[in-house]
């Protein structure tokens, strides 16, 4: 996904934080869950259509210790994920 | 502890205590608060916003019948509005194709729950009423139409104990169902004034594990039981075999563990009471839209104290001592030990091994 993409959580999806700041999302429509570990709440939390995957990298490195260098990837490839179940949709033309 | 997530995860609403039917065994009729007069749809629709900031999953509408509120569909869409799915639970006389097809568009029935009791009429009816075979048969035919997921709950008792085989060849050959569930009439609501006609005697309860087993060997996986003959058939067999064989102790038993509802779910009556459990409608822990149901649900002494059962050893109670069984048995329904006892924290000797076999009960053959 590129670094100026736009995502967007689908609007009937839920986030479920569980115990020990995990959480899971889920599909009403289709009953499905997706788990995601603190990092993914944060950056679910974050998609507020104004901020793009390099702009979430960014927050994250401000309020989080020893992010990787390839966070940029690994959240790309998350919201990635969040597309493909249908959770979430992609703003910018083009942008993967 | 075990560790209770933030928020129930499932919650379930008396949205009626009116009922077309007075079934003999009935659990709700007269327990507490089941008398009252039923909410205006408004109260309901602000609490399924509050659900919604809770991040509630799922909703079960029961009732009384669920389906007796003329504002049924209101209801359903402020569940799917607040981005929760639902599960009806109905004695499904009142089911019609358009209910149905409504019911289906809106994408979010996980399950409408139907309770069948008999093969035919003269088993079905004798506990809940002349008519009640025919209008739950042709429910659960409207619902098969609707291509509406299904459930049917079996709950045994004196009179259909001998029909168990030719319940299960309804339901999963006539009807092609995937699997049913089985329960047993409890000592709860209406029953316990009628437990000496309804529920199963020790001899029979025998009867209903073989007949239940036996049918679970020849439906495999299309028999399910989370109480009553057959899931005591298989954790009796397996604590059997374990006390004899010297086993290690099963993993959560030893202590009060048998109910995680208290957990992930909670429960609401028909006047906007919140108590922990559709069959523990004494402990009120608050009312919907005064409470704050997160703050209720972590800190309210009342659901905090049954959650703490999960610390209690069987060992420390007199009922249990001495008894070989004490590390693969988790002490049983705290609402059965409080309908039966008058305390929730103490094992329940309803579906307890050690009284069973004392008072005669037999366990199943295995082959
Ligand atoms: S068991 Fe169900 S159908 Fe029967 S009286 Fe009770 S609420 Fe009504
Ligand atoms: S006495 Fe009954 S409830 Fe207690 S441990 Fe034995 S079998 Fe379980």
């Amino acid at each position: 996904m590129r670094s100026e993409a736009l995502v967007l959580p689908m609007p009937r999806i839920v986030l479920r934080e569980e115990t020990d700041d995990w959480a899971i999302l889920f599909d009403p429509d289709t009953a499905a869950t997706f788990g995601v570990n603190p990092m993914g709440v944060l950056v679910f939390r974050l998609l507020d259509g104004s901020r793009t995957v390099r702009d979430i990298v960014a927050e994250i490195r401000e309020r989080c210790t020893d992010v990787p260098s390839d966070a940029e990837r690994i959240v790309g490839d998350f919201l990635e994920e969040l597309v493909t179940r249908g959770m979430a949709e992609l703003r910018t033309p083009g942008g993967r | 502890m075990m560790r209770a997530c933030r928020t129930p995860r499932n919650v379930e609403i008396c949205i009626t205590n009116q009922c077309n039917l007075r079934c003999t065994y009935c659990s709700h009729f007269s327990s507490e608060g089941s008398g009252s007069d039923d909410l205006p749809t408004g109260e309901w629709l602000a609490f399924f916003e509050e659900l919604n900031r809770c991040s509630v999953l799922e909703v079960v509408l029961g009732g009384g019948e669920p389906l007796l509120r003329g504002d049924l569909m209101e209801l359903v869409n402020g569940i799917v509005t607040n981005r929760m799915r639902f599960r009806i639970q109905t004695n499904g006389l009142l089911l019609t194709l358009e209910l149905a097809a409504s019911l289906r568009s809106t994408g979010r029935c996980h399950q409408v729950q139907l309770s069948i009791d008999g093969s035919c009429p003269e088993v079905h009816d004798h506990f809940r009423g002349d008519g009640s075979f025919e209008g739950v048969i042709t429910g659960l035919r409207i619902l098969q139409k609707s291509r509406l997921p299904i459930s049917v709950r079996v709950t045994v008792h004196k009179r259909n104990v001998d029909d168990l085989e030719r319940i299960a060849t309804l339901l999963l050959e006539g009807f092609g169902l995937p699997a049913f569930s089985t329960n047993s009439a409890s000592y709860m609501g209406l029953c316990r004034q009628n437990a000496d006609e309804v529920q199963l005697g020790v001899e029979e309860h025998s009867r209903a594990m073989e007949a239940l087993l036996r049918l679970g060997d020849r439906y495999p996986g299309r028999i399910l039981a989370n109480a009553g003959p057959l899931s005591n058939a298989r954790h009796w067999l397996d604590m059997e075999r374990a006390r004899k064989e010297g086993l290690d102790p099963f993993p959560d038993c030893g202590y009060l563990r048998s109910c995680g509802g208290v957990f992930s779910k909670i429960t609401v009556r028909a006047d906007g009471v919140i108590v922990p459990c559709v069959q523990m409608t004494h402990i009120e822990l608050g009312r919907i839209n005064r409470s704050d149901l997160r703050v209720l649900w972590q800190e309210h002494p009342g659901i905090l104290s049954l959650r703490r059962r999960w610390d209690v050893p069987l060992g420390s109670f007199e009922f249990c001592r001495g008894c070989p069984y004490i590390p693969y048995c988790r002490g049983n329904c705290p609402a059965l030990a409080y309908t039966i006892l008058g305390v929730e924290n103490h094992p329940s000797p309803d579906a307890c091994l050690r009284r069973f076999l004392d008072s005669g009960g037999k366990l199943p053959r295995v082959s």
